[in-house]
């Protein structure tokens, strides 16, 4: 029993970095312009289905698709902001709300049709193998995508407050007007972070297709993962969102290996409902 | 000799280290008009917002007709005969001027009664001809009437106007003193003005109070005001004095 | 001006129902086509229950499947279990839907948890319903559970045509339109109207936030749960997939796309879109089955941005470009019949 836990709490914590890198992703953008993207699960989604194609028809290996993947969302990222979301930001919150909606069922159209309704998996990856530790098994991919999640998370927080674009856009989060007045340019700060808050789904995407499969619905299951993890942090703490990351992965490992399989995301939405009921601010949260 | 109908005691609040309100204690006896004055940032809007219920104070109590309304909400306040305007107009855009003030009317009014109060309202401000108009398609002068037509409307004994008489015009000013002394009169009800207009504040205010920097450092008739140095030290500063 | 806007509005009215009517009369015969008309309607209620929590009270539901599920969930299991008629089962699933939202609300507007989180925790709430009943095989669990079959019951309210399911959806369909017109006139009507304005301004007007959000959310989810009883009816069984977060997400959309807060916005999306999708999906089949979901979402996000005030805003335009082009013509002869 004790070997299930800590097992499932080393998988789902491993796991956990991989959700961190999502969440961070869905955090910059909502963080800097205040818009929630439904679609950002989709994005996930949407990488792991470009890096299944660059894999099968560039022959690139899983870990280095992230090259193709990542510019490819970024300029994704930036298409849907300037034809989208800019019009709604100075609408009521609710077009925002119905116009990414419409953007998960189109992308999910789009998957259907592009790669019909099935799961696709990669058949291999550099990263094969295992681990032993003791009595516990570390599959390697899990072991590496977590790195290198991690790195990943650890790069953007390099990014948001040492270099000139990210620190303009934690200034345009928190004043736009005095940060327009010191001369970050609005639309393009924002639509730079819808760009890198939807490129780091590539490199999750890529790295979950390491070990996953990926269907069209997939989507919703990131998303809403995405967001608890978001909620649990708060905003403003990046180091806090790999700690939520962590524990939400591994209260759904535990969940999956305790209760019942069929459980893992009941255990997540609690959580993320308990946390908006209870503590809105979330864990590490700023305001 | 008439009751205080509100008594605040001690009132402090804080945002985290700016000391907004501090210890502010000041009664309004029922049927005056008292005036609160002071320069900007001094807290009285702070202050009218801890006692209806949007702030809450970190200490201090205010009675409202014997009940002590901190800590309860806006809403409950208002049910006890409390209402206020704000400084910037909240107007209910997307609702005509008759719907705006509807909704003010239905705090003590039943379905059956409320058409009858909306349209006397209207009748007293003067706002039966804009009645269908959006509230967003009116001017200021217009819309802080509208704001007090809804506020009466919920038929308060005490009403807090927070600048109402700001970006009006002499004209616009004068009719709006003229309405709010007939409210006074005529329906007796108590009034509370924060105001910078000078002309408003002296000409209508048989008490005033002075904030400056979260503290209540003069009370009085306007006459004594005026002339008061530590008030016009606070407005224009130690070097007007000499 | 009053009483003219309520006999356009009477007569539309009376139009409408007019040809709902005898729909059923003219393509009756043909099942497909009905299974269409009674979607619709069925979407056509929720969206309008929908109307009161998102168009009126401004909370962005996206739960319409809780309630939907709660109610089909309740008069199933009341029938296959003691053999309750579903028109009491469909009461009872009302109430327990109620009582959810009851539940639910509570908190929610107590912690002051709203816009885009309230969207996103009422969608999870839809997700937790549908794996509860998932793994709680006596109720629900992974196999459909079937309620018992009768060619034409009206007591167990089984029929083997759609005819008689798309009258008692167009009767549900009646009851919402009207709760939302008896709403709007009233006092919760105009609390909600000016909550959505401006929340502040309107609580220290007497208004109880709170208390005026819970009661949005019970009515609407009140006749989502009838709605559910009858659903499952419908499809002559149950099952936790009723708890359908998409699904969900769509009547919220064709409230918002509609125009929020009008009373028959919602209804004119759903006959617009869901028709459109449905026709779409049956002319595009084969490998690009999936193009009429991407054209149909193509075409939610155009009218949201173009038109965000939703749909029924063209007609109300329209009405109105039509009412004063009379009144110049008017004006017009009676300036030259003063010669």
């Amino acid at each position: 029993m004790v070997d299930t836990v800590v097992q499932n709490l080393i998988s789902g914590s491993l796991m956990g970095c991989i959700y961190a890198l999502i969440a961070l992703g869905l955090s910059v953008i909502y963080g800097v312009m205040n818009v929630v993207n439904f679609a950002h699960g989709d994005f996930v989604m949407l990488s792991m289905y470009f890096t299944f194609w660059a894999s099968t028809w560039l022959g690139i290996d899983a870990v280095g698709t992230p090259l193709f993947t990542f510019p490819l969302l970024f300029f994704i990222g930036l298409l849907t902001y300037y034809a989208i979301v800019d019009r709604t930001l100075r609408q009521h919150y609710v077009t925002q709300i119905a116009v990414t909606v419409g953007l998960q069922l189109f992308l999910r159209a789009f998957a259907q049709i592009a790669w019909h309704a099935q799961p696709r998996a990669l058949s291999y990856s550099l990263i094969q193998g295992r681990i032993e530790i003791g009595n516990y098994t570390i599959i390697l991919s899990r072991l590496i995508s977590a790195v290198v999640s991690v790195l990943a998370i650890m790069a953007v927080y390099f990014f948001m407050n040492k270099t000139w674009p990210g620190r303009a856009m934690r200034a345009a989060s928190d004043d736009l007007d005095a940060a327009s007045l010191v001369g970050v340019n609005q639309r393009r700060t924002y639509a730079i972070a819808f760009g890198l808050g939807s490129a780091l789904t590539a490199i999750a995407g890529g790295l979950l297709m390491t070990f996953q499969q990926v269907d069209p619905t997939m989507g919703v299951r990131f998303g809403l993962l995405s967001w608890c993890v978001l909620a649990l942090a708060g905003l403003g703490s990046i180091p806090g969102m790999l700690v939520t990351g962590v524990i939400v992965g591994a209260a759904e490992a535990l969940s999956m290996a305790l209760w019942d399989p069929r459980a893992r995301s009941l255990v997540v939405y609690l959580i993320f409902i308990l946390v908006l009921w209870l503590r809105p601010r979330g864990l590490f949260g700023r305001k | 000799m008439s009751k205080p109908i509100l008594q605040i005691s001690n009132l402090t609040k804080t945002f985290g280290n700016l000391v907004a309100v501090n210890d502010v204690s000041l009664n309004i006896q029922e049927e005056e008009i008292v005036g609160l004055i002071g320069p900007n940032g001094a807290g009285k809007t702070t202050l009218f917002n801890a006692i209806t219920g949007l702030y809450k104070p970190d200490s201090g109590q205010a009675l409202f007709k014997g009940t002590d309304v901190i800590g309860l909400l806006p809403h409950k306040i208002c049910r006890l005969g409390m209402s206020r305007t704000f400084q910037v107009t909240q107007a209910f855009n997307n609702m005509t001027v008759e719907d705006a003030v509807r909704v003010g009317a239905y705090n003590r009014c039943s379905e059956k009664e409320v058409q009858a109060q909306v349209d006397e309202m209207l009748a007293f401000f003067d706002l039966a001809k804009v009645r269908e108009q959006m509230c967003s398609d009116l001017g200021l002068a217009l819309l802080r009437r509208v704001e007090l037509a809804r506020a009466m409307a919920t038929q308060p004994e005490l009403l807090l106007l927070d600048e109402a008489g700001a970006g009006l015009t002499a004209v616009e000013l004068d009719e709006l003193m003229d309405m709010l002394r007939r409210l006074n009169q005529e329906r007796h009800v108590t009034l509370c003005v924060v105001e910078h207009v000078m002309r408003m504040v002296m000409g209508l205010c048989a008490r005033i109070f002075v904030l400056d920097s979260g503290e209540l450092i003069a009370q009085g008739q306007p006459a004594q005001i005026s002339d008061n140095p530590k008030v016009i030290e606070a407005y224009l500063g130690k070097r007007a004095l000499r | 001006m009053k009483p003219k806007k309520l006999s356009v509005g009477m007569v539309s009215l009376l139009v409408g129902l007019a040809v709902a009517l005898v729909v059923p009369l003219i393509i009756g015969s043909n099942q497909y086509n009905m299974v269409l008309v009674t979607t619709v309607l069925l979407y056509g209620v929720m969206a309008t229950a929908w109307n009161v929590i998102g168009g009126m009270a401004g909370q962005m539901d996206l739960a319409a499947g809780a309630y939907l599920g709660l109610g089909a969930f309740t008069v199933g299991t009341l029938l296959i279990k003691w053999n309750i008629s579903p028109w009491i089962g469909m009461i009872l699933g009302g109430l327990v839907a109620t009582g959810f939202a009851a539940l639910v609300g509570y908190p929610l507007f107590r912690f002051g948890v709203t816009e885009v989180w309230y969207a996103l925790s009422s969608s999870a709430l839809v997700e937790v319903l549908r794996v509860l009943f998932l793994l709680w095989e006596d109720v629900g669990g992974p196999v459909e559970k079937y309620l018992p079959f009768h060619k034409w019951s009206l007591y167990h309210l089984r029929f083997s045509s759609y005819v008689p399911y798309y009258y008692i959806m167009l009767g549900l369909l009646l009851i919402a339109l009207y709760a939302n017109h008896r709403i709007a006139r009233s006092k919760l009507g105009y609390y909600l109207l000016a909550l959505g304005e401006n929340e502040d301004a309107a609580e220290v007007l007497g208004v109880d936030a709170r208390a005026c959000k819970i009661k949005a959310l019970m009515i609407y989810a009140f006749i989502v749960g009838v709605t559910g009883g009858v659903y499952a009816c419908l499809y002559g069984f149950i099952h936790p997939n009723f708890f359908d977060g998409l699904q969900s997400t769509e009547v919220a959309i064709l409230g918002i796309v509609g125009g929020m807060g009008i009373t028959y916005g919602p209804l004119v999306a759903a006959i617009l879109l869901v028709s459109g999708r449905e026709f779409l999906r049956s002319n595009l089949s084969g490998q690009l089955e999936s193009l009429y979901l991407a054209v149909y979402a193509a075409v939610l996000i155009v009218i949201a941005l173009f038109k965000p005030r939703g749909i029924a805003t063209l007609l109300q335009d329209a009405y109105k470009q039509i009412l004063s082009r009379i009144q110049r013509d008017k004006n017009v002869q009676a300036d030259t019949t003063n010669f």
